[in-house]
């Protein structure tokens, strides 16, 4: 019935970037908070998800994202969504997520935009 | 059986001397043959090609309870049978011997000689002779009470496991009620009507409503969604009914209402286990010059409500900008005030509605412009009639429908004698 989502973790110098793929449902959710952790975000870096192969997203996949922007806040870094599909887009301005959250065409875009923090 | 009577596990080959061997060997087997077939650890019965008993072995008599004389040349297999078994074995078990030669593991229960039962596993082989004639039946009984007793253990966990379900789902049923209003309020010169769609008996979803009188003849009503299933859900959705109706009492501006539900929530929730809902909040203020109702919405974050008026027309009622409540410490609550004239229908609905499958199993979702076609083709309607709708759509969906839906319906019927069906 529904897709199984699938995660793919890069890193780069502007930080970890995270390739969602599949329906971001209460099933699939879990699996993304679960892999925060493992992201290793230092501060200053900015966590990217890129979200070109979702399929579906519902309330549950709307806390997923809302957790690892909370996860990069605590670690003093910045969080930015690449390639938001047309469907999620809609649902994120329903409930006004769409200016809470920098998006960008593509994660390339993304990182391009992101400045290390001067010390 | 292993170790006791079976030659090949002492093979003379395996390097000592032969001869040495075959005398440990004998010394072993004793007298084998007899005592092997007396006392194996389990039955063995020869019949007669009619079923009379020919030779029955030492365990088993044990086993029932009799005296070789009993038995042999004086009673058949069937009479060891209980009178089921005795069916079975005529209908099924002796025709199948007849047939291939063999039968296995069928499962019988045998009578002991004091009346009690045996739960064996039996198999049978046919002799037969040099020509190829059948002689006789030789058939190997297994005590099955210890699998018996097991199996009937499975029986019984699973009826266990059933019923724990089954109180599991009461539990869960009865948990979703105490998050609905028992009734809604009857309120004057306004037909309402409400309909909460279960998706899942496991699971409790997070959908809420209520509407309720306010001061000053005034009247509240939300509908909301809160993210997520299950327990965790069911806590934040009794607290956000129950925030919101104190809210309203100490502040029933919509857009404060929600702010403080907002505040609740963000203190509650947060880090990697972030609760949010979405809710839209309205008062009804009666219009006594105009007739109907003044309605001002506040949204946070929730799919707008329908307007479907009283000339056929229909349409949603946005409240752009309105954010989610619960993980923003300073949401933006939008707000909008129309105004509900006689014959006019407000419909408000939960994403489970537009996000169900509009074929179970299918990839395709309902959508919020199907469901604003819908809404044109009931308008001019009534709150029941708009429900009634929701329902039987609802039903076309089936499984399709795979998350909790609410929808909460008022409209305003024309003054008595226009009322249009």
């Amino acid at each position: 019935m529904t897709q199984h989502l699938t995660l793919h973790t890069r890193t780069t110098p502007a930080g970890a970037v995270v390739e969602l793929a599949g329906d971001l449902d209460h099933r699939t959710a879990p699996e993304v908070r679960a892999a925060l952790p493992r992201l290793g975000i230092r501060p200053g870096q900015q966590l990217v998800l890129d979200l070109t192969g979702i399929t579906f997203c519902d309330s549950s996949g709307i806390t997923a994202l809302i957790a690892a922007r909370n996860y990069a806040l605590a670690a003093e870094a910045t969080i930015a969504l690449a390639a938001v599909p047309d469907r999620v887009s809609r649902i994120f301005r329903i409930v006004g997520l769409d200016r809470v959250f920098p998006t960008h065409p593509t994660a390339q875009a993304a990182q391009d935009s992101w400045q290390p923090t001067p010390d | 059986m292993p170790g006791t009577g079976d030659p090949d596990s002492l093979d003379p080959r395996e390097g000592r001397a032969p001869q040495e061997d075959r005398t440990q060997f004998s010394a072993l087997l004793e007298d084998s043959a007899e005592d092997l077939y007396e006392h194996a650890p389990c039955g063995y019965l020869s019949t007669l090609l009619d079923g009379q008993i020919a030779k029955i072995n030492t365990t088993l008599l044990d086993w029932l309870g009799y005296e070789r004389g009993d038995l042999v040349g004086r009673k058949h297999f069937s009479d060891l049978l209980t009178v089921g078994g005795r069916l079975y074995h005529e209908t099924h078990f002796a025709p199948l011997l007849r047939m291939q030669g063999e039968i296995s593991g069928i499962a019988l229960e045998l009578k002991a000689a004091d009346g009690s039962r045996l739960p064996v596993m039996i198999t049978s082989t046919v002799r037969t002779g040099s020509d190829g004639q059948p002689l006789l039946v030789r058939t190997t009984v297994f005590d099955a009470r210890d699998r018996r007793a097991y199996e009937t253990e499975l029986l019984r966990a699973r009826q266990e496991a059933d019923l724990e379900r089954d109180r599991l789902k009461l539990l869960n049923t009865t948990l979703q009620k105490t998050l609905l209003p028992p009734a809604l309020a009857n309120v004057p010169g306004l037909d309402v009507s409400a309909h909460y769609h279960i998706a899942s008996v496991d699971e409790v979803g997070g959908d809420f409503y209520d509407l309720f009188p306010l001061a000053a003849g005034t009247w509240g009503l939300f509908l909301g969604d809160v993210c997520g299933k299950g327990a965790g859900a069911a806590a934040v959705t009794s607290l956000a009914r129950y925030t919101l109706r104190a809210a309203s009492v100490y502040d029933p501006d919509p857009a404060a209402v929600l702010a403080n539900l907002n505040t609740v929530l963000n203190h509650e929730y947060t880090g990697t286990d972030p609760r949010f809902c979405t809710v839209v909040f309205g008062v009804l203020t009666p219009d006594p010059d105009l007739g109907g109702f003044q309605i001002t919405l506040a949204s946070g974050g929730h799919p707008p409500a329908l307007l479907m008026r009283a000339d056929g027309t229909a349409d949603y009622l946005p409240t752009p900008g309105g954010q989610l409540i619960g993980v923003l410490p300073d949401a933006h609550i939008a707000t909008t005030t129309v105004r509900l004239a006689p014959g006019d229908t407000l419909l408000l609905h939960t994403d489970g509605l537009t996000e169900a499958h509009t074929i179970a199993g299918g990839a395709d979702r309902y959508g919020d412009d199907a469901f604003l076609d819908f809404a044109r083709s009931l308008a001019p309607t009534t709150a029941s009639a708009t429900v009634g709708a929701v329902r039987d759509l609802l039903d076309t969906f089936g499984t399709g429908v795979d998350d909790d839906t609410a929808v909460l319906a008022v409209h305003v019927p024309r003054p008595t004698g226009e009322e249009q069906q």
